[in-house]
């Protein structure tokens, strides 16, 4: 341990036995113990010791409460490496809408930084105030502007990773000509370009890979002009169908800023603050509705907010629905300021029932109604009630691709409950891989089901694995590893 | 070195005797390539000779035949629509394969905006089918007579629309892939079976192997099939065309502008960057018509217009007040296409556009607002079928410095790339058409922010001298970047294919992590390194 140096090293029982388990079903396993790093120097040295003792390392960038398993040791003996405390914003660059962030920032630090500047970020829905900006991207959970979503992995750009054999590299062009961050700066660069360096897009290795191939110390970030003029709107309807068909012409033509489809139990567990207000809202909403940001970001922001909600309106019109400023007294400014800004402190997902499972996937939004069929069937055969799922859709990639999430929300303190859920987890998640849902983001018990079903990158997962990490330092047990 | 016997038919089997051949005139016509001539001894314009050829009809031939090389030890080099000399065999003992045969646009789905293509369709073919449905596809600067998958899985991938569109390594969803090792990867949602739609996962992203900044030009196996995201055009189903050849152009609807904007100096031009990229306006943003020079371009884009005149009369051309004053118009300029997805969209645009020359001091090149000017470039500029018109000088050419950054570092290398050719220009070696020849992306990704300028130089390929002077110019470009601390452009790419083993190494020890990796992941995926120097790799020591 005496190569870890200074750091801090937390072995105490009760800090260690919050690590060991999450809100997910994952088995419970207690770390070693925790150790938080200040710099890349620092982790370059964990992992640097941890290949020599071949001891396990799990990474961890956000605060509590995790979701997914991906933080809970697999193995025994396991040391946390916690990346919270590198939470300096490095740079934010304005003239090239450029941010660079250590792993422990978060969106509620961030943001607000960046509004000084004139810019922001687009977010994932409701991310929890402890949220990583770096792990979110990197777990390429959802953001909600689907036209800046230029990739997949956007807004994400380049990276410093520290591999599992220990050795660093900075990815695209920060891992160019130039050797220094400062070299970069002062020739102009900004760590605008993502790809590379040479014939391999490392950033996309360490993407999804819940901290099992390499481990980031700073990323840079594409940021948005900050908004002068920002109106929501709704699109109510009744069906799903027609409104999936609405909302293939609007994003077809990049109309808009932000862009999602909740139905009334997520809308309602978004803007509600306790149990009881969820239920009663969600029996006012409309089942499903289209939310819309519209911003008008520098030149001439009011009339682009104008011709774009006149635009918008036009093609609604053609579907034979409607572009509402408000839907069952609550307005588009509410919406606003609730899914521009990390969840309140009790993650909204847990307020209605105190614990949540999620199911999601990627889809096509064509294919979306037959998911919401599978699962409402699995979940009346379970008897567990329909009208308490959350369904969000994000387009994703400008529109070619869809983020398709359920929620589960029920009370862990009730085994009968809790095991309803658990099984119907399993079964809806097997039901959904055998009817096409792609799950690209294969947490806990997905993994088997996901690289049972795609031996082709499983192997080749297991090959980079190999040669990233070849002791198999970083979070064993998780994947196909 | 002819191929053995046994490894002859065994290839035969796979693809059948109409689609193999070694017969020595088929296998020069595959070895005479562009740029030859300033690599290979004596400028000969052959790259070595291919032992043979063959064209496989599917990815399971394609595969059979990769199982086959590395049974017999036999190198392979995949070819489609060629692009510089990169998809020649860099060696003697190499097959080639020409992909010519798998050409198939395989699916277009209208809703989620992609489609599944072949490595033979070109970009023109796909544009002009995904038109029909209302969408568009990036063209790279390879132009329209070239290969989709190949810019969105082995090269570079950028075009004129990227800042709207996207570069192709964005766009690129799904591919299979036939490895070095016989393998196929099907990389994103097609490996789970659940459709082309999304290019990353399931988990750790493959997707980072099929390509990176540069794709692997042919070093690393063979690609097969790949989705790649389309973009809407709101446009006609086809593209209108009048005129007489050679100056084709098509009168677009009302919600299509193509403008020559032009600045008083540098800085204001690389500042409009900065405001397009703000503004999110532009659908093609593009330096073009600088290609051929900015003290000769105008007069030949004049001359184009005039079916009855040829490039023998472009210095009579010249000289004429109104293209001398058509000169110094338009000598720091570059060319954006507006795109409005409705009315409204494009008089926003319009509005944007006219506040950004106000700040920037820009202005509208009169001459390109003329109706038949702009029609000229519409179809120009967003279809890119005129490619040709590269080697319309001489017959050669060679882009230096191009290389992607911030504008802030674009403009930085600006006035080498001017420095650097002017001499050669003056003395006759190059064609002097103007210092700057300078072309390249506003926006070289998706979004803007990233910009490049390439360098064109035109020399003369049935002149030895003329050649002989390409080449010493790349090096010098070279030399002065090394000396500015910028690094070496595409010229250095360009120059790597004929540079000994050992001096290639010293140039990859400049990035040792990145050719280090690199080597992991050949000596991985090609253990009987079928493939090239296309995808370099450092030593190990």
């Amino acid at each position: 341990m005496e190569m870890i140096g200074k750091q801090k090293i937390i072995k105490e029982h009760k800090i260690l036995d919050s690590y060991s388990h999450d809100n997910s079903f994952t088995l419970p396993m207690q770390p070693r113990l925790v150790v938080q790093p200040r710099n890349a120097d620092d982790v370059q040295k964990i992992v640097t010791w941890a290949n020599r003792t071949k001891t396990p390392l799990v990474p961890v960038s956000s605060g509590e409460p995790h979701f997914h398993g991906d933080t809970v040791p697999s193995v025994p003996e396991a040391v946390i490496i916690d990346l919270r405390r590198m939470d300096k914003i490095i740079r934010i660059d304005r003239r090239n809408r450029m941010v660079l962030i250590e792993p422990g920032v978060t969106y509620a630090q961030l943001q607000p930084a960046l509004a000084e500047e004139g810019l922001r970020l687009s977010t994932p829905l409701l991310p929890r105030q402890s949220k990583s900006v770096i792990a979110s991207l990197l777990e390429r959970e959802p953001t909600l502007v689907p036209k800046y979503n230029h990739t997949l992995l956007e807004p994400l750009r380049c990276l410093e990773i520290v591999w599992g054999n220990g050795e660093i590299l900075r990815t695209g062009d920060a891992g160019g000509y130039y050797p220094t961050l400062e070299q970069q700066w002062e020739m102009g660069l900004a760590q605008v370009f993502s790809g590379g360096p040479g014939q391999v897009d490392y950033y996309r290795l360490v993407s999804g890979a819940q901290g099992s191939i390499g481990i980031v110390t700073w990323a840079s970030v594409k940021c948005e002009v900050l908004p002068k003029v920002h109106r929501f709107f709704f699109i109510p309807a009744d069906n799903l169908k027609g409104l999936v068909e609405c909302a293939y012409r609007l994003l077809k033509v990049r109309l808009g800023d932000e862009f999602l489809v909740l139905n009334s139990a997520s809308l309602a567990a978004i803007l509600s603050r306790d149990a009881d207000g969820i239920q009663a809202l969600k029996n006012k909403l409309p089942p499903w509705v289209i939310i819309m940001g519209i911003a008008g970001r520098d030149l001439f922001p009011e009339e682009k907010v104008d011709f774009q909600e006149k635009d918008t309106r036009d093609i609604v019109h053609q579907f034979g629905l409607e572009l509402l400023p408000a839907v069952s007294g609550i307005g588009g400014g509410q919406v606003m300021s609730t899914i521009l800004n990390p969840s309140p402190v009790t993650y909204w997902k847990l307020t209605y029932k105190g614990a949540c499972q999620d199911i999601f996937f990627m889809s096509t939004l064509d294919k979306i109604s037959e998911f919401v069929n599978t699962v409402f069937a699995a979940a009346n055969a379970l008897r567990y009630p329909v009208s308490d799922i959350g369904i969000y859709l994000q387009p994703q990639h400008q529109g070619t691709a869809c983020h398709c999430e359920f929620n589960l929300p029920y009370n862990s303190g009730n085994k009968i409950e809790s095991d309803h859920v658990r099984e119907l987890l399993d079964t809806c998640s097997e039901a959904l891989i055998e009817q096409g849902a792609y799950f690209s983001r294969p947490y806990g018990i997905w993994a088997d089901m996901v690289y049972n079903r795609d031996a082709g990158n499983k192997e080749m997962i297991k090959t980079i694995k190999g040669i990233f990490d070849p002791n198999n330092i970083l979070n064993p047990g998780k994947l196909c590893f | 070195m002819a191929l053995s016997r046994d490894a002859y038919r065994a290839l035969e089997d796979i693809v059948g005797p109409g689609y193999i051949s070694e017969d020595p005139a088929v296998m020069d016509s595959y070895a005479y390539q562009w740029l030859a001539e300033t690599v290979r001894p004596n400028q000969s314009k052959f790259m070595p000779r291919p032992e043979a050829a063959l064209l496989p009809g599917s990815t399971k031939e394609v595969q059979a035949i990769v199982r086959t090389c590395n049974k017999y030890k036999i190198k392979v080099k995949p070819y489609s629509t060629g692009w510089y000399f990169y998809g020649a065999p860099l060696t003697e003992g190499v097959i080639q394969l020409d992909m010519r045969r798998m050409d198939r646009i395989l699916e277009i789905d209208e809703k989620n905006m992609f489609a599944v293509i072949e490595p033979y369709a070109i970009a023109g073919v796909l544009q002009a089918e995904v038109m029909k449905r209302g969408l568009n596809c990036t063209v790279t600067g390879a132009g329209a007579s070239c290969s989709t998958l190949v810019g969105a899985t082995c090269y570079h991938g950028s075009g004129g629309t990227s800042i709207y569109t996207g570069e192709l390594r964005e766009n690129l969803l799904g591919a299979e892939w036939v490895m070095p090792n016989g393998e196929i990867l099907r990389t994103g949602s097609i490996g789970s079976g659940c459709g082309w739609f999304c290019a990353e996962g399931p988990g750790p992203s493959m997707r980072g192997i099929v390509r990176g900044a540069l794709g692997a030009r042919g070093g690393l196996g063979v690609y097969t099939k790949c989705a790649v995201k389309l973009s809407p055009w709101p446009g006609p189903v086809e593209f209108p065309v009048e005129g007489t050849a050679p100056a084709y152009r098509s009168p677009l609807p009302g919600n299509f502008r193509a403008y020559t904007l032009a600045f008083k100096d540098w800085d204001s031009l690389f500042e409009a960057y900065y405001r397009l990229y703000d503004n999110e306006i532009g659908y093609y943003a593009h330096r073009q018509w600088t290609m051929l020079g900015a003290d000769l371009g105008p007069a030949f884009w004049m001359l184009y217009q005039d079916p009855t005149k040829s490039l023998d009369d472009i210095e009579e051309f010249v000289q004429k007040q109104e293209v001398k004053e058509f000169t110094e118009e338009m000598r720091r300029s570059f060319q954006l296409v507006l795109v409005g997805m409705s009315q409204r969209d494009i008089e926003y645009q319009d509005k944007v556009l006219e506040r950004i020359l106000e700040e920037t001091g820009g202005w509208k090149v009169k001459k390109w607002l003329e109706p038949e000017m702009e029609q000229f470039a519409l179809l120009y500029l967003l279809r890119l079928g005129k490619k040709n018109l590269n080697f319309v000088y001489t017959g050669g050419w060679v882009g230096n410095f191009m290389q992607v950054g911030t504008p802030d570092f674009v403009k930085k290398y600006r006035p080498l790339a001017e420095d650097a050719t002017r001499e050669y220009q003056e003395k006759g070696l190059l064609v002097d058409c103007g210092s700057d020849s300078m072309m390249g992306c506003v926006g070289s990704i998706s979004g803007g922010g990233n910009c490049g300028l390439e360098q064109f130089g035109f020399y003369d390929v049935a002149d030895k001298v003329s050649t002989a002077a390409a080449v010493e110019w790349m090096k010098h470009c070279i030399q002065e970047e090394a000396m500015h601390n910028i690094p070496p452009g595409k010229e250095g790419m360009y120059l790597a294919v004929g540079k000994t083993h050992e001096e290639l190494q010293q140039d990859l020890a400049k990035q040792p992590a990145t050719h280090t990796w690199q080597r992991k992941i050949k000596q991985a995926l090609d253990p009987n390194d079928l493939g090239d120097r296309m995808y370099p790799t450092l030593d190990e020591r």
